[in-house]
């Protein structure tokens, strides 16, 4: 059931302050379903934190989140419910080290879904296979290349069959030749039609995958558009200096 | 160029001589130390095995063959026999050999060290003079007991024949005292994992009893609290509550303070983003502990847990204040129970060797858990 304005993800005047930081400063957009938005912008420019918003891990210190038909904002959400909708894909990977690849995508299956040990364990194979990590089912995150742990940690995210995929710079920890195969898994993604919001640095994947690119500078939306577009006339000061120091 | 060194080609050589006997100075350290501990002992087999009357020498120093009554002394001679080994000329020998040589062999040692040609020369010239400072002190301290009260101090603690037939007990003591130690660390571990917890709380409400329990039990003695809360079980509850259960109660109440500390850390180490990650996959903050973060702070606070342990082992002995019945004696009761029936403390020193027999190998456990930890394999312990 989408927002009333048949979006899946509607921010509404979005303000957070860290302290006296005031690091988002007024943000509303809305983001369709089908939609692959990447958020690029200079660091410090509050990218990440707007995303983290989007599934509360960020609150807002002031606005709305609507998300499929519902004000996640709203202290009476049950917001554990909402998070199995939206998966993130963190910097870090974030997988439990103490569990192997193939726990690690059931962990959340049985304990939050409630699904019984068979069907997780479908589950959890079915998308390791997605992301073709199959053969790596029963090593622990410590056994995996920087890339695999990062595959893995989006079949984690999927396994949950979220409505939303949120990327929060997910190849920067990487090494350069191991980016790639998380890039190619996300680009497979997108294609398949997932609903994606992608904080990231790489802006060939920006112009060739989204479908609508979002820059941010100072805590605010300075440009919002068609990626190809916005790049090839950058109109914006800002914009055209971020663009001439990283392409 | 025409300096001095010019015409030979190179800079000149200012390494000065190469220092003689790396091994010599190394060999002696060991000499030094080897004959001092193994020559004492030699002396004093010999002695026990030729010896068997008590001289008038040991008389002299307060060891009685037999009572003002008259009848004999338990382990008289064999005491006599320690006492007169120590007093003996090759003794003398034995120990100013040990002196005397790891005095050279440091000095020999100190003085080379950086002229050796080679960086594992050196290595041994240090390891002979760092043995031979350990021989000197130990040699010194030697002859400073000598000098004092000999007799005395062995009549009192290494009288070996009074402990005769009490094995049994001491064993009973080791039984007991583990069974103090491993009920109060199991039970300290559940009472901390749950006041860490609570510990950890973003609420003050929920903090605020954890922190006062925590800082009550860290900042009270541990021999008042076995006694106040023995009688406040015993009196204020009306509980009729045995002192060796009341024991183990209070010993986990006290351990469950400080392993809450130890789980506290342990968790707090844990970095953020496992919590977000489970968070975002919707788990509870409950569940997230549980599942994510919990597992693998447990694995982090082994070692400083089992230090705990250790400490916990040796603080058993304290329950001497509330008194036990005989069969529930531990190790430093059944001592002071032998004391009170002998008047001889050698039951005492017997008490320590108890107490090493169980700690001597969860010292190496830990360290051996310790350094797989350090070494990387963070998942390696019960990854299964």
């Amino acid at each position: 059931m989408p927002n009333e304005d048949g979006s899946l993800v509607r921010l509404e005047n979005i303000h957070k302050w860290f302290g006296n930081v005031h690091v988002l400063k007024g943000i509303s957009a809305s983001i369709q379903q089908g939609n692959v938005v990447t958020i690029i912008g200079p660091s410090g420019s509050g990218k990440s934190t707007l995303l983290r918003t989007i599934n509360c891990l960020e609150e807002p210190t002031e606005g709305q989140v609507h998300f499929d038909g519902r004000e996640i904002t709203d202290i009476r959400t049950d917001l554990n419910q909402v998070r199995t909708e939206i998966g993130i894909v963190f910097q870090a990977f974030n997988l439990f080290p103490h569990k192997s690849a193939k726990e690690n995508i059931k962990l959340a299956l049985e304990k939050v879904l409630k699904k019984n040990s068979g069907e997780a364990e479908e589950i959890a194979m079915k998308e390791l296979q997605h992301v073709g990590l199959d053969h790596k089912a029963d090593s622990y995150p410590s056994q995996l290349s920087g890339g695999q742990q990062q595959r893995i940690a989006i079949a984690r995210a999927l396994a949950m069959k979220p409505k939303l995929m949120l990327f929060d710079e997910v190849t920067s920890a990487l090494d350069p030749e191991l980016v790639k195969e998380v890039l190619d898994t996300m680009q497979r993604l997108a294609e398949e039609g997932m609903t994606m919001v992608i904080v990231t640095h790489e802006m060939g994947f920006a112009r060739e995958v989204g479908t609508r690119l979002i820059f941010m500078d100072d805590g605010k939306v300075v440009e919002d558009g068609d990626p190809q577009q916005l790049m090839r006339d950058p109109k914006d000061e800002r914009f055209r200096a971020f663009l001439s120091h990283v392409l | 160029m025409s300096t001095a060194a010019g015409t030979q080609g190179g800079p000149p050589d200012t390494r000065g001589p190469t220092a003689p006997l790396p091994l010599g100075i190394l060999a002696a350290g060991i000499a030094a130390l080897v004959v001092l501990l193994a020559g004492s002992v030699v002396v004093q087999v010999a002695q026990a095995n030729s010896g068997n009357v008590v001289t008038q020498e040991c008389e002299a120093e307060g060891v009685r063959a037999e009572t003002s009554g008259g009848s004999p002394v338990k382990g008289a001679v064999g005491v006599c026999n320690i006492v007169e080994a120590i007093r003996s000329r090759a003794q003398t020998l034995i120990w100013g050999f040990g002196v005397a040589v790891g005095a050279a062999a440091s000095v020999a040692g100190w003085t080379f060290y950086r002229r050796m040609p080679s960086k594992r020369q050196r290595e041994q010239a240090i390891a002979g003079a760092v043995l031979g400072i350990q021989a000197v002190g130990l040699g010194l301290a030697a002859f400073w007991f000598r000098s004092g009260n000999v007799g005395t101090f062995a009549r009192n603690f290494l009288n070996a024949e009074i402990l005769e037939g009490s094995m049994d007990g001491f064993m009973r003591g080791i039984v007991n005292t583990l069974k103090l130690a491993f009920v109060g660390e199991f039970g300290g571990i559940v009472i901390g994992i749950v006041l860490a917890v609570l510990a950890i709380s973003a609420r003050r409400t929920v903090r605020a009893p954890a922190r006062v329990y925590i800082n009550f039990f860290r900042g009270t003695p541990l021999i008042w609290q076995l006694s106040f809360f023995y009688f406040l079980f015993l009196f204020g509850f009306d509980i009729q509550v045995e002192t060796f259960t009341a024991a183990m109660i209070v010993f986990s109440l006290n351990t469950g303070a400080y392993a809450a500390e130890v789980f506290r850390a342990g968790i707090q180490s844990i970095e953020r983003g496992q919590v977000e990650a489970a968070r975002s996959l919707g788990m509870t903050y409950l569940q997230a502990m549980r599942y994510a973060v919990i597992p693998q702070a447990v694995r982090r606070v082994i070692p400083p847990l089992m230090n705990e342990f250790v400490i916990l082992i040796k603080d058993t002995a304290l329950v001497i204040v509330l008194g036990l019945t005989a069969e529930n004696f531990e190790l430093y009761n059944y001592a002071r129970e032998i004391y009170s029936d002998t008047l001889n403390a050698s039951a005492f020193v017997a008490t320590a060797f108890g107490y090493l027999a169980i700690t001597l190998p969860l010292i190496r456990i830990v360290n051996a858990v310790e350094s797989r930890l350090r070494s990387g394999l963070t998942g390696a312990i019960g990854a299964h």
